[in-house]
């Protein structure tokens, strides 16, 4: 396959300026930041790969529809259009508009949650899985294995291993699980995606224990781009039809449409039983806002319905996931240990591989994101160690396989120069990653502590 | 110059579409004679809020287009955070993506099972927030409060000698914060005058509590402190409002009122330990301390609009404009809350239908007339707001029967408040004819969004 395959199917038109910042710069930033990349000043950042959330640049049509709010409290015309895309392109018929993502996920998780309760999942997510916690309940890892191991070729790693559920169902029952939470994209083992034929015995597993099959649907049109081109009988289907048919085989679904829809700010909990959005609507009005708004301005919903609708275009998703697929390749090319196979909307880098000479409670990947900003001014994410947190019984910190860094492209915003620079940056990184030192605490926050833990270089 | 003028010239609009009686009829059965739930497009004239509903100023969408956009760390975030300190004064900010997140995320940290929390009156969303955490949300509106036709100036004042006779009796064991919401919404927009703010701070710093302002209205607020209150005449408003601010330990906010904003809050604080504890929840249900849930975008149009709200041109404006409502409708012998506040008419429903029983919800009533007349959508603030104690499921008549007609920021025009009065006036002229209503059924908490009613 040669890297030509794939071109933007968009023009430029509106820029941001970008600050260049030299090495001495970078490294007082970096010390000021405590080693963390998520407390840099984004104006010193040079190409943020922190997250590909709310960070996508927005179509003309988009911010038309910015222009086109109707920001009534109640009825608000846009939602109307956000609720009748929703059921038009992802099958739900209900929608109850979210702040973002956590937002759905806080509503569902107090909804469907008892005290006690288990919630099978194909592998966790950080601020997911808090929710559940704090809802009283236990969270269960059933993807398959491959999925944890880097070096596995495996097409479908976000697949559901059912001797796990099975396994699950026979120790606490099937009525101490509320619902089966299904990721598309599997943020955490690299972007991987879960095929159709797993979510379809999936389904089938769901009926047969009576149990709700809930989707977190951030990233559902790349996984429908994996199963075109994987799987078989898919190749001729757009990706429209196979997004719709995935969240088909749901019963509902959490969105931060930060991601996949492109839009800086926005989510929501979708449906299709009237009395679970019944308890939706009581519940919003707590904590996001009344139920035709959730939280959103009019304006944000009608950009988000624009956005769901160019989510699902064919040429948009190919260029979307053959720019990761670029990076990734070049650099596996140039000899960086990566997560293979080459995810959706990402490229994460193997930091246990890198950074054979630091020890896992070292915070390799940590140090390795640190020393990427410092070489560079690219800004990535550790997804390792420290995401992973510590085990509520016991205190200990969960020891995860995968200890990557993770370089996540945002959508419709960097050009293939600015990953050609990322290349080089990683290349560069490699070469003296002998310097590179680990580091420890200076500050761990209780939850969710990499957000805003700060580091010191151990010596 | 007895023309009020605005200080702005319209720069884009949105149409109106119009309706007619007999479309009206059906459109508010079909919302179950609930104006929460008519399809915005359906509404002649919104006033049923003034919270997002403000239009945004050239400079504020100007802003919008700077915004970055940026997870962590973003150029809005620091401009945001710098004009909040300017003002507000306080060193920790917590943004959020609307007000009632703010105060979630307070009483979600500082109310107990058992906790008490004072306040001038407490609005839905707060008392809920408190109630939602096993507080009681306990209210201590000045004398003058009651009296609907008092011309007090400063009708929002908390009653001093109850607060410090709850203090007294409760101490700070079971009081975690005192809260004074500045103007009193509840209450009929009516201002906190600063000698009555100084006095709530002299209680709780003697008692060792924290004083927290629910400053959405905080512009319009110091402004009437600037026109009412002697020794402030020569007071710069900016002035007046970073005194307020410098009495209190923090304060919650929704920029979707006196900050002409479409979205967003944030919370403050001076207790670092504190706002550590509230960034551990904001991670959790907003976002990340740097954006906490909102676009960069808004971040910004925050910050522009903080600094446009405290122009006194504006302000003046402001309260004249709402003030020519309420002086037409006393003119016209229709029942209001007098004097006039600052960001809304409320309508005295209990007077203006007194055949209707308060469990019959006369302002729910009189707001589904308003609708029918004018296709003018209002929000009752009375018994189906507050007359439901959530925990033993218990009704009782609120204290004010009361139709509020809030009014978007730089949204209407004077001839909208002529067609207003206009309405208004014809629904006064067949009052005898109006029915009350019945709730077929609602929600526990903050039930009057979602409620479905029933003519009688």
């Amino acid at each position: 396959m040669t890297t030509r395959n794939w071109a933007e199917p968009y023009k430029i038109k509106m820029v941001e300026l970008i600050k260049m910042t030299s090495r001495d710069e970078r490294l007082d930033a970096i010390r000021e930041a405590g080693y963390n990349t998520f407390l840099l000043r984004s104006e010193d950042v040079y190409i943020d790969l922190l997250t590909d959330s709310g960070v996508g640049a927005m179509s003309d049509r988009q911010w038309a529809g910015i222009m086109m709010g109707d920001e009534a409290y109640a009825g608000s015309r846009n939602f109307y259009r956000l609720r009748d895309t929703v059921e038009e392109y992802y099958s739900y018929k209900y929608t109850v508009p979210c702040h973002q993502g956590r937002g759905a996920e806080n509503i569902l998780s107090q909804i469907l949650i008892s005290p006690g309760d288990y919630v099978p999942g194909n592998m966790y997510f950080t601020t997911t899985r808090l929710h559940q916690e704090m809802a009283g309940a236990t969270f269960v890892d059933v993807i398959i294995d491959e999925a944890h191991d880097a070096d596995s070729e495996h097409p479908f790693k976000g697949n559901v291993d059912f001797d796990k559920l099975d396994a699950l169902v026979d120790e606490v029952g099937a009525d101490k699980i509320p619902y089966v939470c299904i990721a598309t994209c599997v943020n955490m083992a690299g972007g991987q995606p879960i095929s159709m034929a797993n979510l379809k015995q999936m389904r089938a597993w769901c009926d047969k224990h009576d149990i709700m099959l809930v989707h977190d649907m951030t990233r559902v049109a790349e996984n429908a781009h994996f199963i075109q081109r994987r799987e078989e009988g898919y190749l001729d289907k757009s990706i429209r039809e196979i997004v719709y048919e995935i969240c088909s085989l749901t019963d509902a679904a959490t969105m931060s449409s930060k991601k996949d829809a492109m839009v800086n700010i926005g989510g929501f909990l979708a449906m299709n039983d009237a009395k679970f959005y019944e308890k939706a609507c009581g519940l919003v009005v707590v904590y996001e806002g009344l139920h035709t708004y959730g939280g959103m301005a009019g304006r944000d919903m009608e950009a988000l319905a624009i956005g769901i609708t160019e989510s699902v275009q064919d040429d948009h998703i190919h260029a979307r996931v053959g720019q990761v697929q670029y990076l990734g390749r070049r650099l596996r090319e140039a000899g960086i240990p990566i997560v293979n196979p080459i995810g959706g909307h990402a490229v994460f880098l193997n930091a246990t591989k890198m950074l054979p000479h630091i020890p896992q409670d070292h915070f390799p990947a940590q140090a390795l994101s640190a020393a990427l900003y410092v070489e560079s001014g690219v800004r990535s994410m550790e997804r390792g160690i420290v995401s992973a947190g510590r085990d509520k019984a016991t205190g200990e910190n969960y020891k995860p396989k995968l200890e990557l860094v993770r370089l996540t492209i945002p959508r419709r915003v960097y050009t293939q120069a600015h990953m050609d620079v990322t290349v080089g940056a990683v290349e560069n990184v490699m070469q003296r990653r002998d310097e590179i030192k680990g580091l420890r605490f200076a500050y761990e926050p209780e939850v969710l502590r990499f957000f805003q833990a700060r580091f010191e270089q151990i010596d | 110059m007895k023309t009020i003028i605005e200080p702005f010239r319209i720069k884009m609009v949105e149409p109106i579409k119009l309706t007619t009686r007999d479309e009206r009829e059906q459109l508010i059965e079909n919302a179950h004679f609930n104006p929460f739930l008519l399809a915005a497009e359906d509404v002649i004239i919104d006033l049923l809020t003034d919270s997002g509903t403000s239009a945004m100023s050239a400079e504020a969408w100007a802003a919008m287009m700077r915004g970055d956009e940026s997870y962590a760390g973003a150029r809005s975030w620091y401009r945001f955070r710098d004009t909040v300190k300017d003002i507000f004064g306080f060193e920790q900010v917590i943004p959020t993506h609307q007000g009632r997140a703010a105060e979630h995320i307070l009483f979600g940290v500082m109310v107990q099972p058992g906790s008490i929390v004072p306040n001038n009156t407490h609005f839905d969303t707060t008392r809920a927030n408190v109630e939602y955490n096993s507080g009681e949300a306990l209210d201590l509106p000045c004398a003058e409060a009651g009296d609907l036709d008092s011309d007090y100036p400063f009708k929002g004042d908390m009653d001093i000698a109850a607060l410090e006779k709850v203090v007294a009796e409760h101490g700070p064991e079971k009081i975690p914060l005192i809260m004074v919401t500045i103007t009193n919404n509840s209450g009929g927009g009516q201002p906190v005058s600063m000698a009555n703010i100084r006095e709530i701070s002299r209680v709780a710093r003697a008692a060792g509590i924290p004083f927290y302002i629910d400053a959405c209205r905080f512009a319009e607020n110091s402004q009437f402190i600037k026109r009412r209150e002697p020794g402030f005449e020569n007071t710069a408003t900016i002035d007046i409002a970073r005194e307020i601010f410098s009495y209190a330990d923090g304060c919650t906010m929704s920029a979707k009122k006196d900050a002409f904003a479409n979205i967003g809050g944030f919370l403050c604080t001076n207790d670092a330990e504190l706002a550590h504890r509230e960034r551990n929840i904001l991670i959790l249900t907003e976002g990340f301390p740097t954006y906490g849930g909102l676009a960069g975008r808004d971040l910004d149009a925050i910050a522009v609009g903080l600094c446009e709200i405290l122009d006194e041109h504006y302000l003046n404006y402001r309260l004249d404009s709402t003030r020519y409502v309420v002086n037409h409708l006393l003119d016209a012998g229709i029942p209001v809350v007098a004097p006039a506040g600052g960001h809304a008419v409320y309508l005295d429903a209990a007077r203006f239908l007194p055949h209707i029983d308060p469990l019959q919800y006369p302002g729910q009533a009189l707001a589904i007339e308003l609708y029918i007349e004018g296709g003018i959508r209002g929000v009752e603030i009375g018994s189906v707001m507050f007359g439901l104690d959530p925990h033993s499921g218990k009704e009782k008549p609120a204290r004010l029967e009361l139709l509020r007609l809030a009014i978007p920021r730089r949204v209407y025009t004077q001839s909208h408040m002529d067609y207003v009065l206009e309405a208004t006036g014809q629904v006064w002229e067949r009052r005898n004819e109006v029915r009350g209503v019945r709730i077929a059924e609602a929600p526990r908490f903050l039930r009057h969004f979602t409620a479905k009613f029933e003519r009688l």
